[in-house]
């Protein structure tokens, strides 16, 4: 329970008082610093219409003249819910959160690059350097490499696109509760955010190369 | 952030880029990532199985500055060096030596971890090809 400065009501924590509606200075998770269920598959239009409706409500600019301990607040309040807003509206930086939110650490045992992912960044990124050394004679073997790599790219989006399919499944079998392991679920998840880690900076130097 | 003038050298002149060829005998390959950042780093150590020298090394890194320079600081810091000793060297040495900042240490860890897992790779193909070598014995 927290107390607010303004009215003094002692209430669940939240970041605006149930009361008097002044910010408060707390603690929260994302989640519940958006008033949103503690669940993965986040629903976008309610993750969107809270942001807004908090945000204005706690608005550094509303309480310029307010005590000193309000103004903290309410900068504090907005500087949290900024963070969790960022965090959750994309499904990957919400995957990593859930992990740190459950004191699972991506990295820890989990150096191994799968390999049929590493042979293929390996692959593509050979013929990225064999592309560039093409290109300083701008040759027509350059104009063909270059076609090769936009279809590369498309299939490397392919590969993406799984692999988020893959993690809203993840999200889903974590929100289902019950049936599967919940350690076998982090694992998976793990893997999976590994897995578009590296083929996201995979993609970021293909993409380098064809801009 | 900036880099140190030792992470830039190693980084604009790489110190054993590549790999070795592919049925070259007597190599041990370590294929390793950082899942925070992407970054794939790839290390080749050419060990003489007569006295467990590490004679020779390559790598490949795609990444960040520091983790080029960590694995290309790590194949020059292992050369000459018994497998004993390459497995014991520590991530803190190559933070130390390339002036990492802390958010840059994994990619130290990285380095320290491709040495492992090349050496692990190394040895595994030693005992296939010596099991190898006892059934054909047992053969004939």
């Amino acid at each position: 329970m927290v107390q607010c400065p303004s009215c003094a009501r002692s209430q669940q924590p939240r970041l605006v008082c149930s009361q008097c509606g002044a910010p408060l200075a707390v603690d929260l998770d994302f989640f519940a610093a958006l008033d949103l269920p503690r669940v993965l598959q986040t629903d976008n239009a309610t993750l969107e219409a809270n942001y807004y409706d908090l945000g204005r409500r706690i608005h550094p600019d509303r309480f310029a003249t307010a005590p000193s301990e309000i103004r903290d607040a309410s900068l504090r309040a907005t500087a949290l819910l900024t963070r969790a807003y960022r965090t959750l509206r994309d499904p990957v930086s919400r995957g990593l959160y859930w992990l740190e939110l459950h004191d699972h650490k991506l990295a820890e045992d989990n150096k191994q690059v799968p390999p049929d992912l590493a042979e293929l960044v390996f692959e593509v990124q050979e013929e990225l350097s064999e592309l560039r050394a093409l290109r300083q004679h701008s040759s027509d073997e350059a104009r063909q490499g270059l076609l090769k790599l936009r279809s590369r790219r498309a299939n490397l989006q392919g590969l993406l696109d799984e692999l988020y399919a893959e993690l809203f499944q993840n999200f889903a079998a974590f929100d289902a509760g019950g049936g599967r392991d919940r350690e076998q679920l982090f694992a998976e998840l793990k893997t999976i955010l590994s897995k578009i880690a590296y083929l996201k900076s995979l993609v970021r130097d293909v993409d380098n190369e064809l801009r | 952030m900036a880099y140190s003038s030792k992470v830039i050298d190693h980084y604009t002149n790489p110190r054993n880029v590549g790999s070795f060829p592919k049925n070259e005998a007597n190599v041990g390959t370590g294929v390793v990532g950082a899942p925070e950042c992407g970054d794939v780093m790839k290390l080749q150590l050419k060990i003489n199985p007569e006295n467990g020298i590490i004679e020779d090394a390559r790598f490949k890194t795609f990444g960040c500055g520091s983790a080029i320079a960590s694995s290309s600081y790590v194949t020059e810091l292992v050369k000459g060096k018994r497998i004993e000793e390459a497995i014991a060297i520590k991530n803190t040495s190559i933070v130390k030596e390339l002036n990492l900042p802390p958010v840059k240490i994994h990619c130290s860890v990285l380095a320290e971890d491709a040495i492992k897992a090349a050496i692990a790779d190394w040895r595994k193909r030693r005992e296939q090809a010596s099991a190898v070598v006892e059934k054909k014995a047992e053969e004939a």
